[in-house]
């Protein structure tokens, strides 16, 4: 999965003139976080984000109470928006782990998607969870399994033959190093169209496998 | 591609939007109470009569109302922001980057003394300060994006050098060039064949599905709808009535409006012997003029007290329906009857067969075309000509109805006019009532100029427009002398009555009229020298679905009560296969398919019969269509293919054992009851083709 098939495409975008208070009024209705700046074109100025509407308590004590009023309706999606060169960006033919990953190592929640410096979409911690729901084949119902193999080839071919033999469609699929058990490698694999006790007992023929869990799930 | 997020907020959101033009003496509220909203990826379609504010609604978005329109009350929001009351500067940088929009003409959409290239690169040079060059890159791609043929080409052209359809995709891929949110199309298909249309509806449905944008799709189709939209809204008079998913609304319609509508087309395969048209009575009322109450109770079947009084509003069903009726859970749509007033014509009696009153063999009709080389100035060219007809043969029975269906351009509108004596044919016999009738008009007995009338498509620019409607349809009576002079208005008045006019229409002018009403006047002209044979060149193409049915109930019980034949071209399939008896399907200049209705509409079929019925939209989401489409455009008719002239776009060519022979003339196969196509194809072959539609539920 890239980012293209995970990203929100057409994005809210506002153009730099546009109030603080009404980015902040647009963040609230349609219930997002980022806004992405742009100019003509598309092309991303900037993006502003929740915190960066919330006033910073050393700026405040400067003002005096008639210059907050004043000073907060001048203030544009400009003056308070995270300037482009700043901003963390993607393009949408990474690799979905990548953006994650550069999302965790930054600490930030969102990432700008850009294809000749226009904004193509906009990628959140949201997108990356449906992805990951998806991968594991979140909204359609079936049996989840979780088996457990030795850290070794040809274990993977093993499952899917007993799969195939059994007639049975995989859904979604996960695989990592099993937790606190080095050498072994715990595969999630949600299979459709079966029902729980067909599922165990095809699977607990796979030689030095093991099921650790079984359940069905939506 | 991962499901749409529920949670995202609409693309657009337009709430209790009223939308008023100042006009002398006050101001029309054109739209009231509109609201809706357009999710990523959505199409939602706005369907609805002619001058019901479908329009208005998308004008208003994009705030190209004029300058005396205006929004007057509501908001339009797009991606959370609001678009009532902006500068023109900020809409522009919107529209231009985010919203874009498709009329249903094509070549209004480009200019036709600019290059297709330099227009569609002006859209990135001027947006995104683009290079050209990388504009250019860009353009082909996109061009490559919507199966346009030789891209690159294509840009060298200036707009009337190409199709229509081709025209349509160069607006489309324009449209998408900035990747918009939201897409506005205002019967993007109207203008097209049957078979372009089909090809453009694909492309929408899959662009969506690919760039996520939101559409708007504004059309009076119903079977487009079916085709493309995810949500409907339903818009009577200015408000919108019903709201729902295409599913609901075309299996379980709420409000008695939908109804109506669905009532008004004609089901699959439904033809006149077993099934009924029933038109909405009366007629939309013009804005300024709207009824208190419920604006829909004069034409509502189920109206009551309550309706006259109280406004209804929109309210939801439990099915999720959004309906504006006071009743909606208490009509059964399946109980439904027509109200007394509605004349419907009496069941067609089965004629037997009757004998043939035109009878027409290897008709011909060629035009010579001047060539601009010097030869061809001089004289000394070879002569060349656009066959329009090449070797026509049917015969029609009297009282019956032949349907000629086809694609722009197959020779449908010269065979009419061959016929009737507007073009004289070049070649073969055609002979009406055993008289000779392939000479010119002036040659011909003023008795067989009476037998034969017509009745036109738009009967607009048909009429003179200074002439009251009783001096239009008296004078092919003092004309033709069939009735005697002082007999006349009264015989005026008569076909005024039957055409459910009234004689009050004897001294209105044509302006003072509806469109459905002219057609009327046009069909009551063509019938007062009491033909014996009408020729209806797509009478009912230019009207609403209501009136449409109106006007075809008023052609069947004027068949029915003086015998009357007809020969009825249109590009609806379904209208042709309800209305006719007979149908023959028309590709270049030639019949490729003649039978009985119900024949030719089931296997075994031509394969452009085939290719034709697969594209025609279906007023039901159930139903599943062959999906076949023609590639290319129809081969030029002044040097069209050998042989069998669909050869070079046949989808069944590969069926035969040696294709080189379609470049010789097919056999007929004949496969009963007067069923015969045009094809080299065995009969056993065509007979096991499937049938192209299939009910779902």
């Amino acid at each position: 999965m890239l980012v293209k098939d995970c990203m929100t495409r057409h994005p809210i975008l506002i153009p730099p003139s546009t109030p603080a208070a009404e980015a902040q009024q647009i963040m609230t209705e349609s219930n997002i976080r980022h806004l992405p700046v742009v100019g003509p074109g598309k092309r991303l100025l900037g993006l502003v984000t929740r915190q960066r509407l919330a006033l910073e308590a050393g700026q405040l004590s400067s003002l005096s109470v008639w210059e907050i009023t004043r000073y907060l309706s001048r203030l544009t999606a400009g003056d308070i928006m995270i300037r482009a060169g700043e901003v963390i960006t993607i393009s949408p033919d990474r690799t979905v782990e990548r953006a994650a990953r550069t999302m965790t190592e930054n600490k930030i929640g969102c990432l700008p998607v850009i294809e000749d410096e226009i904004v193509v979409g906009i990628l959140t911690e949201h997108d990356l969870l449906r992805a990951f729901q998806a991968m594991l084949g979140m909204p359609s119902p079936g049996v989840r399994v979780i088996m457990r193999m030795p850290d070794r080839k040809g274990e993977f071919a093993k499952l899917s033959r007993a799969l195939a033999a059994n007639n049975m469609g995989v859904m979604g699929i996960g695989v990592y190093p099993t937790p606190r058990l080095p050498g072994f490698y715990d595969m999630v694999v949600k299979i459709s169209d079966a029902t729980l006790d067909e599922v165990r007992e095809a699977l607990s023929q796979v030689e030095d496998q093991e099921i650790v869990d079984i359940r069905e799930a939506v | 591609m991962i499901s749409p997020n529920p949670e995202m907020p609409p693309v657009l959101r337009i709430d209790n939007l009223a939308v008023a033009y100042k006009v002398r003496g006050g101001e029309v509220e054109a739209v009231q109470n509109v609201t809706f909203e357009i999710y990523r990826g959505e199409t939602h379609a706005i369907v609805g009569e002619s001058g019901c504010g479908k329009s208005t609604v998308a004008w208003a978005i994009v705030n190209f109302l004029g300058a005396n329109g205006y929004v007057k009350r509501g908001s339009i929001k797009f991606q959370g922001q609001e678009l009532v009351g902006r500068s023109g500067e900020d809409l522009r940088r919107l529209r231009g980057d985010q919203i874009a929009m498709v009329y249903q003409d094509p070549m209004q959409a480009l200019n036709p003394s600019m290059l297709l290239g330099d227009q569609m690169k002006e859209v990135l040079t001027v947006h995104r300060g683009m290079s050209d060059e990388e504009a250019q890159e860009r353009c082909v791609k996109m061009l490559e994006r919507v199966y346009m043929p030789d891209p690159a080409n294509v840009m060298q052209r200036y707009p009337h050098q190409i199709s229509g359809g081709q025209q349509q995709r160069v607006v489309i891929a324009m449209a998408l060039l900035n990747n918009p949110a939201l897409l506005i199309m205002d019967e993007p298909t109207t203008a097209l064949d049957v078979t372009v249309e089909a090809a453009v509806l694909d492309l929408i449905a899959e662009l969506r599905r690919d760039f996520d944008t939101a559409i708007m799709f504004i059309t009076h189709n119903l079977g487009v709808v079916a085709r493309v939209a995810n949500r409907v809204g339903v818009m009577y008079a200015g408000e919108m009535v019903e709201r729902a998913t295409v599913e609901q609304i075309y299996h379980h319609p709420q409000h008695p409006y939908t109804q109506g509508l669905m009532r008004c087309v004609p089901r699959l395969g439904a033809d006149k012997s077993t099934s009924l048209l029933y038109p909405i009575r009366g007629r939309v009322p013009p804005p300024n003029n709207r009824p208190a109450g419920c604006i829909y109770h004069p034409r509502c079947d189920y109206a009551r007290d309550r309706c006259r009084e109280e406004r209804p509003s929109l309210r939801q069903l439990p099915s999720g329906t959004l309906v504006r009726c006071h009743f909606s859970e208490e009509i059964d749509p399946a109980l439904w009857k027509p109200s007394e007033e509605l004349e419907l014509p009496k069941a067609q009696a089965e004629a037997q067969d009757a004998e043939p009153i035109l009878v027409v063999n290897n008709l011909k009709k060629y035009y010579p075309v001047s060539g601009s080389g010097l030869k061809d100035v001089l004289g000394l060219g070879r002569k060349r000509f656009v066959k329009a007809l090449e070797n026509v043969s049917f015969a029609v029975p009297k009282g019956k109805t032949l349907g000629v269906v086809g694609e722009s351009g197959c020779g449908k509108s010269t065979l009419i006019k061959t016929l009737i004596g507007l073009e004289d044919a070049t070649e073969g016999k055609a002979e009406f009532l055993g008289f000779d009738i392939t000479g010119e008009i002036q040659q011909r007995d003023l008795r067989l100029i009476q037998e034969m009338q017509m009745v036109f498509q738009n009967p607009d620019s048909t009429m003179n427009p200074s002439y009251t409607i009783g001096q239009q349809i008296a004078r092919p009576m003092l004309r033709f002398g069939t009735v005697p002079k002082d007999q006349v208005r009264s015989e005026v008045i008569r076909l005024l009555d039957a055409m459910r006019l009234g004689e009050s229409y004897y001294d209105r002018l044509p302006r003072q009229l509806s469109g459905g009403e002219k057609q009327r006047v046009g069909i009551a002209r063509a019938l007062a020298s009491r033909p014996d044979l009408v020729l209806c060149d797509e009478p009912v193409s230019a009207l609403d679905v209501s009136v449409q049915a109106a006007i075809l109930n008023l052609l069947m019980e004027v068949q029915h009560t003086l015998g009357t034949t007809l020969i009825f071209i249109a590009h609806d399939l379904s209208v042709v296969r309800f209305f006719s008896d007979y149908v023959a399907v028309m590709y270049l200049g030639q019949i490729v398919e003649i039978g009985p209705a119900e024949a030719i509409y089931s296997p075994p079929y031509h394969p452009y019969t085939e290719a034709l019925l697969s594209a025609v939209p279906v007023p039901d989401p159930s139903v599943k269509v062959k999906h076949i489409r023609l590639e290319g455009t129809v081969p030029s008719a002044i040097s069209p293919p050998s042989g069998c002239r669909f050869h070079t776009r046949c989808p069944r060519r590969s069926l035969l054992p040696d294709p080189e022979v379609c470049q010789s003339e097919p056999p007929w196969r004949s496969f009963g009851n007067q069923h015969r196509i045009y094809c080299h194809l065995s009969p056993e072959t065509l007979s096991s083709f499937d049938p192209v539609m299939t009910t779902g539920r």
